[in-house]
């Protein structure tokens, strides 16, 4: 039999008893529309909860944090290491991120000192590392000078050398005039050198300043603190400074301190969300400490998962009274039908096309239902978010982070469409899968007797 | 009878029912060979075991002992789904209750056998209308069963027996339900077209008179079989036959379109519908 054939007999079947059908389709419908709107309550509020950790931090960061010390089993997190690192499936963007230790270089503008945070990193990788530039733009690689990047607040931090008290400018208005005083230095415009210090006061040898550019500067970003305050370079250029710094102190230091040329700090980005676990597990696997938004995200996902699952279960209810629904329609339809059965046997209908008719019938009255369902929960789902007050539903205590536009009550997503579409098929089929079988069983003897 | 005549073999059947504890011997020790082409009618009175036996034939029943052999093939060994596929290339069927699908069309009644096979909608109707002209229902196409009188849905039963041109149809009391000037009409065109392309027609019957459109009268007495007669000697010649045909086809031809039973079609159309749920 043609599958075609076999489609417009059960069409034909269903048609024959419209009233039943109807009502055993909306049986489906109302399953589906219980397990779609439930559903999507729960996406709209782990979506919520998603958007609220979005301004908390960056989900997609992995910083790593070395502090293994001389811990030989921990292989050392140098430039190998973190191109390896950076190698990794997912990984957008690597950086180490080095701070110069504590006075050893200082920026000079003029009579004025910046001695604050001067940090080292991959400048290529920041931009995509989640810093963004307020002004300026990122090193292009080709300046003639030490380029530099400072931070949103960095250049309040120098301080008037001529002056022993009240040397610094804030950066807010102390005056009450309304207006937040200029920094002293214009670090976009102005000239500036950096240097190394010395740390033998009596015989002080001669040092060399070198020009810098700035070429940027950072947005404020609390998140990340450094780029309030501090200033950065590449590490190439602060491993030379530093270098310089040894030379002429006579120390042995790495520009970040320790002994061992191993970075402490490592920010890592990842392009996708679900993949920050798996990156982050094979870091820690090398002996590194990590640490992202995952470890909130996680327990929160979960947490998230647990009320879908719960609103999923109650609309599950629903759906298998509708199972049972359909189920009782094959039967009656299968008891109704039994001399048509057996008529098609004798004349020659092979079993297994018999079983297909069936579960097709079956699986139409789910299928259209899971249509017909999923339309209605749009319109459902569309009412509840005007006149629901736009808040998550369970949402009482959590209206705090809805701060973001997005919070809507409820949110049906594409996949939460296909979900339910297979599922309320399956469920026609399996529902019509135990009557189809006693479909193939009667026997056509016995049917062809039946009257009826 | 040469050998490579015989189409149905049947050795040694035996059939038992169990009715609780008591054994009831159904069918004992039948032994007959059909030729192609035979019209052969199984007479015998209610509980003779006459549709056991059909039924076994068209293998919608299993022996409990014996052989069936078609076209040298033992069908008491077939499963299920080779027996289907046995029924749809090999068999047509004519019931006594007619067994049309109600909510088809008579069309759609005599293409379903070509369904079955997989056959183009536009192939199996363009054939089953052929045949249902040929039975004289070429108007009647598009009416439902409940619509058409007894014999009109026989004829709907006979064209779907005999649209694939099966090598055996077997009729079970196919006029049981008949008056006696619309079961000469049936049993006419039945013998007619299985004459027409030499096509085995197995009758079960306990009805003398029917039994004479025979070639061939098996006689069945609780279960076995106690007689088995050519009927040339009884029987009028294949020429008697044909001129009978004609002229009982002049007859309706010259009767009110569809109106044999003195209902007018609009009328039973009618009664059709509101009997239809």
């Amino acid at each position: 039999m043609k599958t075609s054939d076999m489609i417009i007999m059960c069409l034909n079947n269903l048609r024959r008893r419209p009233m039943r059908t109807f009502l055993t389709t909306l049986g489906v419908i109302i399953g589906t529309c219980a397990i779609v709107v439930m559903i999507s309550f729960g996406v709209a509020m782990s979506k919520s909860q998603e958007e609220m950790l979005a301004q908390m931090g960056d989900l997609t960061m992995i910083t790593i944090n070395n502090w293994s010390g001389g811990d030989p089993d921990i292989p050392t997190l140098d430039d190998k290491m973190v191109a390896e690192i950076g190698a990794y499936d997912g990984v957008e963007a690597i950086s180490p991120i080095v701070r110069a230790d504590w006075g050893k270089i200082v920026i000079d503008s003029g009579k004025y000192k910046y001695e604050d945070s001067i940090y080292g990193a991959n400048l290529d990788a920041l931009e995509k590392l989640g810093y963004t530039l307020a002004e300026g733009s990122y090193p292009q690689g080709n300046e003639k000078e030490i380029a530099v990047l400072f931070g949103s607040q960095a250049a309040y931090s120098f301080r008037d050398t001529k002056k022993s008290r009240n040397n610094y400018v804030y950066p807010w208005d102390q005056t009450g005039s309304g207006e937040i005083p200029d920094p002293y230095v214009d670090v976009l415009k102005d000239d500036m050198t950096i240097s190394i210090t010395v740390t033998d006061e009596d015989d002080k040898p001669k040092i060399k300043a070198h020009k810098i550019k700035c070429t940027g500067k950072f947005a404020e970003d609390y998140n990340k603190y450094e780029t309030v305050y501090g200033v950065f370079m590449s590490i190439e250029d602060l491993n030379r400074l530093n270098e310089e710094y040894n030379k002429v102190n006579g120390t042995s230091g790495t520009s970040s301190g320790g002994n061992k040329k191993s970075y402490e700090t490592v920010y890592v980005k990842v392009n996708d969300i679900n993949s920050v676990e798996a990156v982050e597990e094979k870091i820690q696997a090398l002996g590194y400490n990590t640490y992202s938004m995952e470890s909130i995200r996680k327990p929160m996902q979960e947490e998230a998962l647990r009320t879908q699952l719960f609103l999923g279960g109650i609309g599950l209810v629903a759906m298998l009274v509708a199972a049972l629904c359909i189920a009782n329609t094959m039967y009656m339809s299968i008891y109704e039908r039994t001399r048509e059965i057996g008529i098609m046997k004798v004349i020659g209908c092979v079993v297994g096309n018999i079983r297909t008719t069936f579960l097709m019938e079956a699986g139409f009255i789910g299928f259209f239902g899971g249509v017909i369902g999923v339309v209605l929960s749009y319109l459902i789902s569309f009412l509840f978010n005007v006149f629901g007050g736009g808040t998550s539903f369970l949402g009482g205590g959590m209206m705090w982070y809805g701060g973001g536009g997005g919070s809507s009550m409820s949110v049906i997503p594409p996949w939460l469409v296909v979900l339910a579409l297979g599922f309320a098929t399956l469920v026609g089929l399996v529902s019509g899968y135990f009557p189809s079988n006693r479909a193939v069983k009667i026997s056509a003897l016995e049917a062809i007797k039946h009257d009826g | 009878m040469e050998q490579k005549d015989i189409l149905i073999d049947i050795k040694n059947l035996r059939k038992v029912y169990k009715l609780g504890h008591e054994k009831v011997v159904a069918l004992d020790d039948i032994n007959l060979s059909i030729r192609r082409g035979e019209i052969c009618c199984i007479l015998g009175t209610s509980g003779s075991g006459k549709s056991t036996l059909l039924n076994m034939m068209a293998g919608l029943e299993k022996p409990s002992r014996g052989q069936i052999l078609i076209g040298g093939k033992d069908i008491v060994k077939f499963g299920e789904q080779r027996l289907a596929l046995f029924r749809q290339k090999n068999v047509g069927f004519v019931f006594q209750s007619y067994n049309l699908m109600g909510s088809s069309t008579a069309l759609e009644n005599v293409a379903m056998p070509l369904m079955f096979r997989g056959m183009d909608k536009d192939q199996r109707e363009r054939i089953a209308h052929q045949v249902l002209r040929e039975v004289g229902l070429g108007n009647r196409a598009g009416h439902r069963p409940t619509q058409m009188s007894g014999g009109q849905q026989q004829r709907v039963g006979i064209a779907r027996a005999f649209v694939s041109r099966p090598k055996i149809v077997f009729a079970d009391e196919p006029t049981g339900n008949l008056d006696s000037k619309t079961t000469i009409e049936v049993m006419e065109l039945m013998v007619n077209k299985s004459r027409e392309n030499n096509q085995t027609l197995i009758l079960v019957t306990h009805d003398n008179e029917i039994a004479e459109y025979a070639d061939r009268i098996v006689t069945l007495v609780d279960g076995r079989i106690i007689s088995d007669v050519n009927n040339v000697s009884k029987a009028r010649t294949r020429q008697e036959i044909e001129q009978e045909a004609l002229a009982a086809a002049k007859a309706e031809t010259a009767a009110a379109p569809g109106g044999q039973d003195g209902i007018l079609p609009e009328d039973r159309a009618e009664e059709g519908r509101t009997t239809d749920e």
